[in-house]
């Protein structure tokens, strides 16, 4: 995810080519600099509301996406639909109710969005294997409505209980966890 | 056009050799197209697997970045068709392209 100047970038291949002859016997150029020099990036947000590390060196421009250690990617996106699936389905069923279809019918309809990405979680109770079962079956649930809407479905993902949004030891954050989330690309 | 390029080109060179020394703000783009980093205009770029990158042509640096979801796995938008760009990435930097 590096890029160098297209101007630079032939001499920059002849000089490595240069030391690479003067260089055969003798250490690689890594462990032979010791010397240490600040590279402190700066962030530029995406149009989706990502964060990337970025450095200008003077001719050469250098940018990767900000990710935590678990690697996620740092956000601030508005996502547009998180949908609480006690709105949408009974407790471990995946099928959706009336007024749910509705409520998503009308929010696909009206999204201002070329295409989305819809994730399917749960809260933690039952067991990992099962709640990705689960999960996933009611991200498919909503995929096909999206669909039925003529929605423009990227990809549907589901994380079971592994991407909690708010803690599993309190009912109101149990209830935050169980939801399927809808991104929503411009 | 060709020409002020190079003139330009040219001076950025020798601004590089001024300050060639540690630890120069990388933060900045100080060049003739002065600005700070956050203010780069992305474009999307489409990779033969047919997924999104944002793509920011600015002048004499070229940047090039990951668009991911939430999660971390790709953005396949399709945007435009594999190994084209699209939307306004050139828009950043009065620079123009010398090839």
């Amino acid at each position: 995810m590096i890029v160098t100047s297209r101007i630079l970038r032939p001499a920059v291949a002849a000089l490595a080519a240069v030391s690479l002859v003067l260089g055969a016997a003798s250490l690689p150029a890594v462990a032979q600099s010791s010397k240490m020099e600040g590279y402190v990036p700066t962030i530029w947000i995406d149009p989706d509301g990502c964060e990337h590390w970025a450095m200008d060196d003077g001719a050469e421009g250098y940018m990767d996406i900000r990710k935590t250690r678990d690697g996620r990617p740092v956000c601030h996106r508005n996502v547009c639909g998180i949908v609480p699936t006690d709105q949408l389905f009974a407790t471990d069923k995946s099928a959706i109710s009336a007024s749910g279809r509705k409520y998503l019918e009308n929010f696909f309809r009206t999204a201002q969005a070329r295409a989305f990405i819809i994730s399917g979680h749960t809260d933690s109770r039952a067991s990992d294997e099962y709640n990705m079962g689960l999960s996933k079956r009611r991200a498919n649930a909503v995929a096909s409505v999206a669909q039925t809407t003529g929605a423009n479905v990227l990809a549907v993902n589901w994380y079971g209980e592994r991407q909690p949004r708010a803690t599993n030891s309190t009912s109101a954050g149990m209830a935050q966890n169980r939801r399927v989330e809808i991104i929503c690309v411009k | 056009m060709k020409f002020v390029t190079v003139a330009m080109l040219f001076g950025a060179v020798s601004t590089i050799a001024a300050c060639d020394v540690k630890g120069i703000d990388k933060t900045y783009d100080g060049g003739t197209d002065k600005k700070h980093l956050s203010q780069l205009q992305a474009g999307v770029w489409i990779d033969p697997e047919g997924c999104d990158h944002w793509i920011i042509d600015d002048g004499i640096e070229g940047y090039l970045s990951a668009r991911l979801d939430d999660y971390g796995k790709p953005i396949c938008s399709g945007a435009g068709p594999k190994s084209t760009a699209v939307g306004p990435f050139k828009s950043g930097s009065p620079i123009a392209d010398p090839l």
